[in-house]
């Protein structure tokens, strides 16, 4: 029999950034607000204090701070036709968990979409006719704009205290920033962070081959800095230890770090960690929420009654639960019927590296999350797709998270993995290269797409989410084209070696290499409640007290990372719930 | 002289005629004037007036117990001598004050009398509280009666063994240097600056910040209880580990160099521009009591302290000296302290020892780098300390400890090159001083592990 | 293989290197977390392994001496701790597979799935070495990988990687992955977990270790990073 925990206003599944964003906002609001948290409760003090943080074996190898996946994973396979088999080791993308979420392990890449980003299929066919988009490929236009954002995307880059320079500044453009940007209405809040070598020569390169380069806007802070919630940060002092790691230093922008300090000290706010949902219960009606079933630090089954749930899992979790609770129906990808599930989609990642001679201090242990150079010029509207020859840009960077010996040493083309030449390989290598890498776009499929699995289950009984997704002619050749890009850029620095990985014709989608944790969709916003989970406010369409902010908002993604947008949209959804919602409880757009 | 006399004979009449003199001069009764004003009705702040005096006074940090209802006492405070439990101060009428009348209630907070004649230990600060007004008093004594939720919880017997239990010496104690009842109030037309009177009286009375910041006497009275004397503030005893810091001018481990605004700063959040508070005990200060005040309140403690004139003697000087950063800068390292620097604290701290403007604590110049007793920066760098999280300043920032990492001899060549630093000019930290901290930490933890009661 | 037996002429040289290896080192890499650092380091003396038998052993000892052999660029596997690191990490929950999805069913999948089989870490190496021995004692004179000359050692670990190299119950490719996986780590490992002494390949490649601070070394091209690596304890490499 579970324990039944007194009613609260809102609860809260998940206490990343979209948690941490909504449960700021409801609290203003007078909501009062528990989050839910399936991992451990963390804080930069003493979780991430110098110098154990800093423990590669520990952060990179037992991924002390990542989902553990001996209790919750999921399966993937190919294709429709395929069995699926569970994610058993991590590899292609890192989930997070604990209090601050992915959020405390992020890079701190901190884009906002284009304009063109938000209507990308009305564009496509404005541009280049309906023939152009080719059968199967199920993107969709955004149910909301960028001018609908800007606000919220203005107000996380304070929270975040980001540093960049703007391109364009109430439409004037502004040497130093991103030329092709939507115009933003305030600057950042912080300048660019200093560059290491390899961002610096970037410049030099992109320059010389007529690109715009510009420094990544990066929530790792330039400067100490008080958010608007009067939350601290340092500055970065480019520790090298941001993927994989919560920040030592107080400069990378966390849930933890930004937000948290204030809830911790609210009496509407109780965040209760180790417990993990497992459920959102309904009515008998199916059409409105009662709370949510979860287990406590004890494992004792526990009901947590609401009048509002807040899905702020990580994405694939968030449709996890969507579909393990009944809520909308299940994306038929045969039938094409259904919405949850439906539009996977993901990031197409690929790296080229510089190999250089001794003289060339490129010391890639000296690192910075979020911080580089990189250009738009490939990327939306700038990019001729029908010359190009796919659909969506991408953007080509200069990044440099910060490496290690565990994490890996990249050796130049021809060294073999063991042995005395590999050790001279490494020696030659580690301080005297470095890598850019081009983040292309990658667009939602019919046949990519997330479901619950038939036969694998978690340590919890559940059945595990399934997800059937591979690479497409359109973002292999995104690939080609964008590396061959890069691969070319990078010659005018004459690297005494140079690497590329670009995916070939055929090439399938591989799981243990990592590539990017920009999973997105499976729970979409849309205008159609027949092709989307969610309204243009993250509302279920079906259950109306139930909202669910996050990447699997995305219809499919763009060419940059994912997190200012998560954020820009979670603000605009507190925002109906605060103005709207909360005024008159019920579907905020009519299906 | 006569044979039969017996000398020991002698001296022990003498002896109990002092004792029973000393006895009676314990148990004479203080005779003090009746209050003035009775509480006025009808306040416009939620808790009266007196709520607020209650925070200016932080009877909250004595009175209320981790865990424990409000003022309810029982909070365990450690003498020498033995453990002294707080008493409730809620109206409830069998534990707490609820019997009081407002001549009883002023006579224990200002003069330290408890309504069955015992004299209270000198723990309850009313040396201090002895300076309020017979306003404040009637207000607090309001708050007390009409404002908080009355609690029973009886206080648990102190641990002082007999005969040290007895209370009628701390009769004597009260008699020869607590004010006396007849000894004039607090006189603010002494200051020209109503501001400064304003933080004075603050300051002295229900602040009592010497009961902590003031150095004490052998007898154990603190040596000043007012301006009048350079010992006032000088800075106090290690309590709970940390060192009560000197709060008077001078410009190195004093407030000399700190603006009125750092110390409002400090009050309101416990990190200024440059400096932080280190330590529970202040931390619990400004949490209960001093980030509640009113700016203009704050305003006039810090002008008052910036009235101050540095303490007799300077015991540690600080001069910017731009060689040590450019040597850390360049990776030139000119002995074991400096390695061990560029090794742990450079990390936050920089290598010019600057830190970062309200974030990361600047050492350079530093009070706490530069105390004479330099037992806070050892606990400091063994064990760590966090900022509390207040309504201004929620980040909880923190620094780790590094005993795990560094043995005595390497914290003392480390604190040693801190202290001397960038014009840092302090005595140099022996391993000796430690090992003692280090002794008193690992005590602190198996006390911990074990609790008394 | 009897435990007991007299090491072989060619153990015993490993032994001597990896004691010579040890000494050499400051053994900080031994103290437990919680133990405050020596003030003199005690020299870590051959190191007995406590999860490995004398037959694993062995093979882990020959294994990283070709997968990091002694040369001219720097330390080998066995001066760096590398065997005593992996014996070790065995004994980790990460080996047992507490951070893997480890139920069942089974089945083969592409290897863009990554390894579907039941083992966790340790097993893949326990299990692969006793396949490995056993495909070596029946196809080359009965005697084990340990025992064969350098340059077939070498021939058996490159097709193992190949995936060319087909053994009983494990993938040999998966094995060797892992094996190798677990050789780096141990040479790179902060020395608490063992391998790494004296942050000997940490100097060897220039990294800087623990220190996680170079605010002042973003914008230097003209000077290489002079500060030597810097380990968990708090020791100077």
């Amino acid at each position: 029999m579970a324990t039944i925990k007194p009613k609260v206003d809102a609860v809260i599944v998940g206490m990343g950034w979209t948690g941490a964003i909504m449960a700021k906002e409801l609290t203003d609001a007078g909501l009062t607000v528990v989050a839910l948290e399936r991992g451990p409760d963390r804080d930069t003090q003493p979780d991430f204090a110098y110098p154990r943080v800093v423990d590669e074996l520990e952060g990179s190898i037992h991924r002390k701070f990542l989902q553990s996946l001996a209790k919750e994973t999921v399966t993937a396979r190919h294709g429709t036709k395929d069995t699926a088999v569970p994610y058993r080791q991590i590899g292609s993308f890192k989930p997070g968990t604990g209090v601050g979420g992915a959020g405390t392990h992020w890079s701190g890449c901190h884009f906002r979409a284009l304009r063109e980003d938000f209507n990308l299929r009305s564009n496509v066919q404005h541009r280049y006719g309906a023939k152009f988009i080719p059968d199967g490929m199920t993107i969709a236009d955004f149910p909301v704009s960028y001018d609908d954002l800007e606000p919220h995307f203005d107000h996380f880059e304070r929270v975040c205290g980001t540093s960049g320079k703007a391109g364009v500044l109430n439409g004037a453009k502004m040497p130093g920033g991103n030329p092709f940007e939507a115009s933003r209405s305030r600057e950042f809040p912080l300048p660019p962070n200093r560059n290491y070598l390899g961002a610096e020569l970037f410049y030099k390169a992109a320059r010389e081959k007529g690109y715009s380069p510009y420094p990544i806007p990066a929530s790792n802070a330039s400067a100490p800095y008080l958010n608007p919630y009067g939350c601290q940060m340092g500055p970065c002092n480019f520790c090298g230890f941001c993927s994989d790691y919560g920040c030592l230093n107080y400069s990378k922008a966390s849930p933890n770090v930004s937000i948290l300090p204030v809830l911790r000290l609210r009496k509407n706010f109780e965040l209760r960690a180790h417990a993990q949902v497992l459920k959102v219960n309904l009515d008998d009606s199916r059409s409105r929420a009662t709370g949510v079933t979860y287990l406590d630090a004890d494992g004792k089954e526990t009901e947590q009654p609401a009048d509002l749930v807040l899905l702020c899992a990580f994405a694939l979790y968030n449709v996890h639960l969507l579909l393990l609770s009944g809520i909308g129906k299940p994306y038929d990808p045969v039938a094409n019927s259904g919405t949850v599930g439906r539009n996977y989609s993901y990031q197409n990642l690929n790296r080229v590296t510089l190999f250089f001679d001794d003289s060339v201090q490129a010391n890639g242990f000296i690192g910075i999350g979020g911080g580089g150079t990189t250009f738009d010029d490939l990327n939306g509207n700038q990019l001729d797709n029908a010359k190009a020859g796919f659909i969506g840009g991408g953007v080509i960077w200069a990044r440099q998270p910060g490496s290690g010996p565990i994490r890996g040493i990249s050796t130049a083309p021809g060294v073999p993995n063991w042995g005395s030449a590999w050790k001279k390989g490494v020696k030659d290598a580690f301080r005297h290269s470095f890598y850019y890498e081009v983040q292309g776009a990658c667009m939602s499929y019919r046949g990519n797409y997330l479901d619950l699995d038939p036969t694998y289950r978690d340590a919890f009984g559940r059945p595990l989410l399934r997800l059937t997704f591979d690479w497409n002619d359109n973002e292999i050749r995104a690939s080609q084209f964008l590396v061959g890009k890069a691969l070319d850029m990078c010659k005018v620095l004459s690297p005494r070696a140079l690497s590329g990985d670009a995916k070939k014709p055929g090439e399938h989608y591989n799981i243990t290499r990592y590539q990017s944790t920009h999973t997105c969709g499976g729970a979409i916003m849309g205008s159609d409640p027949k092709t989307s989970a969610l309204n243009r406010y993250l509302q279920s369409w079906d259950v109306p007290n139930v909202f669910a902010p996050g990447a699997n908002a995305f219809p499919q993604n763009n060419g940059y990372n994912p997190t200012g947008m998560v954020g820009a949209l979670t603000y605009w959804a507190a925002k109906a719930i605060r103005e709207l919602y909360i005024k008159s409880p019920g579907a905020l757009v009519q299906a | 002289m006569r044979g039969s006399a017996r000398p020991w004979l002698v001296s022990l009449s003498i002896l109990l005629v002092i004792l029973a003199g000393a006895y009676l001069y314990a148990r004479w009764p203080t005779h003090t004037r009746a209050i003035l004003r009775q509480p006025a009705a009808g306040h416009l702040l939620h808790d009266g007036p007196g709520g607020y005096l209650a925070i200016a006074a932080d009877c909250a940090a004595c009175h209320t117990a981790p865990g424990g209802k409000p003022f309810a006492g029982g909070l365990r405070l450690e003498s020498p001598v033995g453990a002294i439990y707080s008493t409730n101060i809620t109206p409830d009428h069998e534990s707490g004050i609820g019997n009081y009348t407002l001549d009883d209630f002023d006579r224990a907070v200002r003069h330290g009398i408890a309504r069955n004649g015992a004299t209270l230990y000198p723990a309850m600060p009313y040396p201090s509280y002895s300076l309020m007004t017979d306003e404040d008093v009637a207000d607090l004594y309001d708050y007390f009666m009409h404002h908080v939720e009355p609690a029973a919880a009886p206080a648990p017997v102190n641990g002082i063994p007999w005969p040290l239990s007895m209370r009628w010496p701390v009769g004597v104690w009260r008699k020869l240097f607590a004010p006396s009842p007849d000894a004039p109030q607090f006189n603010a037309s002494r200051f020209s600056d109503p501001q400064v009177a304003r933080g004075a009286y603050l300051v002295e009375g229900p602040g009592h910040c010497g009961s902590c910041h003031t150095p004490r006497a052998f007898t154990l009275q603190e040596k000043a209880l007012n301006d009048s004397s350079p010992d006032f503030l000088a800075g106090g005893p290690v309590i709970d580990g940390w060192v009560a810091v000197n709060l008077r001018g001078n410009p190195a481990d004093g407030l000399g160099r700190w603006t009125q605004s750092d110390i409002v700063a400090t009050l309101r959040t416990a990190r200024n521009k440059e400096q932080t508070v280190v330590g529970s005990a202040m931390s619990d200060v400004v949490v209960h009591s001093t980030s509640q005040l009113t700016d203009a309140d704050l305003l006039a403690i810090a002008s008052y302290l910036k009235t101050l004139g540095p303490m007799a003697k300077d015991q540690a000087q600080f001069a910017a000296n731009p060689a040590t950063a450019t040597a850390l800068a360049a990776g030139r390292e000119s002995n074991r302290g400096a390695e061990l620097y560029d090794d742990n604290c450079a990390v936050c701290h920089r290598t010019d020892g600057a830190g970062s403007p309200n974030v990361l604590p600047k050492i350079a110049g530093n009070p706490t780098a530069l105390s004479a007793n330099a037992d806070s920066l050892i606990r400091l760098v063994l064990a760590g300390s966090s900022l509390p999280g207040t309504a201004d300043a929620p980040s909880t920032l923190g620094m780790p400890g590094f005993g795990w990492r560094l043995s005595n001899e390497e914290v003392a060549q480390l604190l040693t090159f801190v202290r001397s630093g960038w014009g840092n000019q302090a005595a140099g930290v022996s391993a000796h001083d430690v090992a003692r901290v280090r002794a008193e930490l690992d005590e602190q933890a198996a006390a911990l592990k074990s609790p008394k009661n | 293989m009897n435990d007991d037996e007299a090491p072989s002429a060619s153990r015993r040289q490993l032994f001597k290197t990896l004691a010579l290896g040890s000494l050499a080192a400051a053994a900080a890499g031994c103290a437990k977390e919680s133990d405050r650092p020596a003030d003199s380091s005690a020299a870590a003396g051959e190191y007995k392994p406590t999860f490995f038998n004398a037959a694993e052993w062995e093979f882990i000892l020959a294994a990283c001496d070709r997968l990091i052999p002694a040369d001219e660029f720097g330390p080998s596997a066995l001066q760096a701790g590398v065997p005593e690191f992996i014996d070790r990490h065995m004994q980790t929950p990460y080996a047992g597979g507490d951070i893997w999805y480890m139920q069942g069913p089974f089945i083969e999948a592409a290897p863009q799935f990554g390894y579907q089989g039941r083992l966790p870490v340790r097993d893949i190496l326990r299990v692969g070495m006793k396949s490995i021995d056993a495909h070596c004692e029946k196809t080359l004179a009965g005697k084990t990988f340990a025992q064969l000359a350098h340059s077939d050692q070498e021939t058996l670990l490159k097709a193992a990687e190949a995936g060319k190299l087909e053994l009983e119950n494990i993938s040999a490719k998966e094995f060797f992955n892992q094996l190798l996986g677990e050789t780096r780590m141990g040479y790179f490992c902060d020395p608490k977990y063992g391998g790494n002494k004296n942050m000997a390949a940490w100097k060897m490649i220039g990294f800087p270790g623990m220190r996680a601070d170079y605010t002042n070394w973003v914008e230097v091209r003209d000077r290489s990073y002079p500060l030597p690596p810097v380990d968990l304890a708090g020791k100077r490499g």
